[in-house]
């Protein structure tokens, strides 16, 4: 299949732009890569490969490689890092249209000029592809006040596992005609399709940001902050929790837990909120710093970015209701000690997310990891969460499954997947269920 | 099987006389807030997740069609029964199951009216933001079927940005639970893909959703123009200027007209049109974004601002609001409520094509409309009992919606597609893009019988000359 393949290859996209060995995922490694330059010549790619019964692995800027499980099959590594164009900027509609394939970070610096905002901060925005993003569905501490993909995506343009080229959704903000086909492509990790384009709101910039990092011994003081918080009328843009291993990451005071907060708006509601966190944190014992605009972007770009950059990391996300969010935090140090690793652990304090990195301890035992994240991942499912790998090397995956139990609806992504990648060719075996 | 044993089989399931059959029954089931009928052969009242599951089950084991209704407040002929079979009736599956305070979630019954909620939330200082204009008489499964707007969409989004998990009668009969209380649930995001599926694929019986403080305070004001095409650049102006207000509606004298006559809010009866601005949030720059926003719009024309000095004078602004479809029932005895989307910089020159289109059809057409989302709704009026006014009421709308996807928007903001918009569709979508939708209906009702007839237009078939 091979030679052919890659001729056939070729032909669509020109002879320097088919390589092989494909970068392996989770090492599993595809035969042949192929770096297709147009939205056409993606469909042309997914069809030749499609004819030919060879798996595709899409791939923008690898921040979110390690999420799911190995692969079952890869033969072609799909990167979409030449399909970075805008194709329809309208600030006056506060409505981006680009190719998957621009960095997020791009798209961040061109609206800005517009003084407008797509306010999504998942982790390694510096690399993150918009597509990438969607497919994945990272989120970040922005969250809080901001919601994640499914509230920011207008439209998508996808390429389905035949090679047929479709479009969801629209470019206006109110849209219902038919079903909501970017809610079935968001967050699939390019299981039903390869995203080609997306279509955002935007947001106007915030006057005013700053941020307030509070110091705690007690953990539980901290977490007395949120519950104040969560009580009160105050809309922080996030509400960042780090355990002592996290913060220690960020070269701050050891021995101590740090809740940030981020804060977004008009000047008036800026500094009265400034004010307010100031007098919480310190009315629960721990010592408040205040940073404004600037200092404040750079203190939570070093936040966003705390669990990343780590060599063969094990790390993984927990979502649970909100009210068991420090609960789970006290169990990942738990039960990374029973293995001898010690967890940074950062929480969306105020929407029930958190992300755990292992680092090992003086006396790391990998082979009881998995062990430790299955009891885990048990607490968690008890409190009606999950727990899934965002990264982990490829023993660990062999013996824990990325995902965990679906709380429901498992058969229906089955059949979902069965009518749109009938040969299983999109990311076979990665995704939940083995979809 | 015999028609007389599938009846007997639903009365076994719900009991006697939670089965209606008789004609006259029959009759009041066979139209909602559209202009086309269809009679069911029978009509079910539930109460239970398992009563819906029998009875869907029961369908299945008769080849019958059902369709969920609740308030029955559809425009787009969703809850019509089009191809017969059974009306499932949700309005007894009404109760709030659960407000989870801490973790910022509330679980309610279908039939439960959108208002009841909130009227359950609001003593405790919490809200669940979608409020369509119906509220009062529209369900939650409802909302959740159609993906239900309303006022607050431009800064907080729509139904679908709310709900978090749904339990759903497949249609096979089969119970799933979709998402959950937690944030993010793995795998494909079947909630999403459920919210505004109007009833095609199985029928949500109980609504897990998002809820949140109320705002610490709200600015409401009254912007009164001359000009209908001052009052939509304004809009644009508002958002230019890098503010997000919590509402934006527009009204125009017609609809005023009928408002005043109803309700008596204290509207101004010789404008050409309104806009209603709210801002909310933390109190701090209420006063600030009140006074910037009312300069904004008599820098665009305005000839006065309003700002409601109190709850009472909000309320009565919002009655205004909320009452417009109503009031406009004053004008002709029917209306149909035309739903486009359009960028929100092209609302001044569809506004100019929806009166071309009047003059041209010879129709009255007043708009109310959510001019923050761009998401008109032009209201023809007309006489149901006139089959050539009808018609040309079809076609003005036709136009309008074609329009609104020439200018890069949408031919359904709200309000569905159900019946109406069938054809519609290939305004906006080619047919692979409605073949991906067919695929989705194959995944959940290979049987074709969860509310069939409603959302895809006819095949394309290659016409051989």
């Amino acid at each position: 299949m091979n030679a052919e393949l890659r001729s056939r290859l070729e032909a669509i996209v020109g002879p320097g732009l088919v390589f092989g060995p494909g970068e392996p995922v989770d090492g599993v490694r595809p035969a042949l890569a192929v770096r297709p330059g147009t939205q056409d010549e993606v469909a042309e790619v997914v069809r030749a490969c499609a004819v030919a019964g060879a798996a595709m692995i899409p791939a923008g800027g690898g921040t979110a490689m390690g999420l799911g499980n190995a692969p079952a099959r890869a033969d072609v590594r799909v990167h979409l890092d030449r399909l970075d164009r805008v194709v329809e900027w309208d600030p006056a509609n506060l409505c981006i249209t680009a190719e998957a394939g621009m960095r997020l970070e791009a798209l961040q610096e061109l609206v800005a000029k517009d003084r407008t905002v797509l306010p999504l901060d998942p982790p390694g925005l510096r690399r993150a592809t918009l597509g990438g993003l969607v497919a994945a569905g990272q989120t970040g501490p922005g969250r809080l006040q901001h919601g994640t993909l499914r509230d920011w995506v207008l439209g998508l343009r996808v390429v389905l596992p035949d090679g047929e080229r479709i479009h969801c959704g629209g470019r206006v903000i109110k849209n219902v005609s038919g079903y909501d086909m970017n809610k079935l492509f968001i967050r699939s990790l390019g299981s039903l399709g390869i995203i080609t384009e997306v279509t955002f709101k935007l947001l106007p910039m915030p006057a005013r940001r700053a941020a307030v990092l509070g110091r705690f011994a007690d953990p539980a003081r901290a977490w007395a902050v949120v519950g104040r918080t969560l009580g009160s009328f105050l809309l922080p843009e996030a509400l960042e929790f780090l355990n002592p291993e996290a913060a220690r990451r960020l070269d701050m005071a050891p021995d101590t837990c740090v809740l940030a907060v981020s804060l977004a708006g008009s000047p008036e509601t800026v500094e009265r909120q400034a004010r307010e966190f100031g007098a919480f944190i310190q009315e629960a014992g721990g010592t408040a710093e205040v940073l404004r605009d600037a200092a404040a972007v750079r203190a939570w770009e070093g936040i966003r970015e705390v669990l990343e950059g780590a060599f063969e990391p094990i790390l993984c996300r927990i979502s649970v209701p909100l009210s068991a969010t420090a609960t789970l935090v006290a169990a990942t140090e738990g039960m990374a000690r029973e293995a001898g690793f010690r967890a940074a652990v950062t929480a969306h304090a105020a929407t029930g997310v958190l992300r755990a990195l292992l680092v090992p301890g003086p006396d790391p035992r990998p082979g009881e990891v998995a062990m430790a994240l299955e009891g885990l991942r048990r607490e968690a499912e008890a409190a009606e969460g999950n727990l899934v790998l965002e990264a982990a090397p490829p023993h660990l995956k062999a013996r824990l499954d990325a995902w965990g139990t679906p709380s429901g609806g498992l058969d229906m992504m089955k059949r979902l997947k069965r009518e749109f990648d009938p040969l299983g060719l999109c990311n076979p075996g990665r995704f939940v269920g083995g979809i | 099987m015999s028609e007389h044993a599938f009846i007997r089989d639903l009365r076994e399931i719900v009991g006697r006389t939670n089965v209606l059959a008789s004609a006259v029954d029959l009759q009041l089931y066979q139209y909602d807030g559209y202009l086309e009928e269809h009679r069911p052969e029978a009509v079910v009242f539930v109460e239970s997740t398992e009563e819906v599951a029998r009875v869907v089950q029961a369908c299945n084991r008769h080849g019958k069609p059902f369709v969920p209704r609740g308030g029955g407040t559809n425009l787009t002929g969703g809850t019509v029964p089009f191809a017969g079979g059974v009306v499932i009736e949700m309005i007894r599956m009404n109760r709030v199951l659960e407000i989870d305070v801490p973790n910022l979630r509330a679980r309610a019954q279908p039939g439960l009216f959108n208002l009841e909620l909130g009227n359950a939330l609001a003593p405790l200082g919490y809200q669940y933001i979608p409020d369509p204009a119906s509220q009062k008489a529209a369900t939650l499964g409802g909302n959740v079927a159609e993906n239900a707007g309303g006022p607050h969409c431009f800064k907080y989004g729509v139904t679908s940005n709310h709900v978090l998990g749904l339990t759903v009668v497949l249609p096979d009969g089969r119970v799933e639970t979709f998402g959950g209380k937690a944030a993010d649930t793995p795998g494909l995001d079947l909630t999403g893909l459920f919210v505004g599926s109007e009833g095609t694929l199985g029928i949500c019986t109980e609504v897990l959703v998002k809820i949140v403080r109320q705002a610490e305070g709200v600015k409401t004001l009254l912007a009164i123009y001359d000009s209908i095409e001052e009052g939509s650049e304004t809009v644009s102006a508002i958002v230019a200027a890098g503010m997000v207000p919590a509402t934006l509606e527009m009204m125009d004298q017609l609809v005023i007209h009928a408002v005043e006559a109803s309700l008596h809010c204290g509207l101004p009866m010789d404008c050409a049109t309104l806009l209603l601005i709210e801002v909310d949030g933390l109190k701090d720059d209420l006063e600030s974004q009140a006074a910037a926003i009312g300069e904004l719009c008599k820098a665009h024309g305005a000839r006065e601002v309003r700002v409601a000095k109190d709850d009472a004078e909000r309320a009565l602004l919002w009655a205004g609001r909320r009452g417009a479809f109503g009031a406009v029932a004053r004008l002709a005895p029917s209306f149909l409520v035309c739903d486009g989307t359009v960028p929100r910089t092209a609302l001044p020159q569809v506004l100019k094509k929806v009166a071309e289109v009047a003059g041209k059809y010879d129709l009255r057409i007043p708009n109310v409309f959510h001019a923050g989302d761009g998401n008109l709704h032009p209201l023809i009026l007309f006489d149901w009992r006139d089959a050539d006014m009808k018609a040309r009421v079809l076609k003005a709308g036709m136009e309008i919606l074609t329009l609104c996807a020439e200018l890069g928007g949408t031919i359904s903001g709200e309000h569905g597609v159900g019946l109406e918009k069938l054809e519609a569709m290939r305004l906006v979508m080619t047919e692979a893009d409605i073949q991906a939708q067919r695929r989705v209906k194959a995944a959940f009702d290979p049987a074709n019988l969860s509310n069939p007839g409603k959302m895809f237009p006819a095949k394309e078939v290659a016409c051989e000359r």
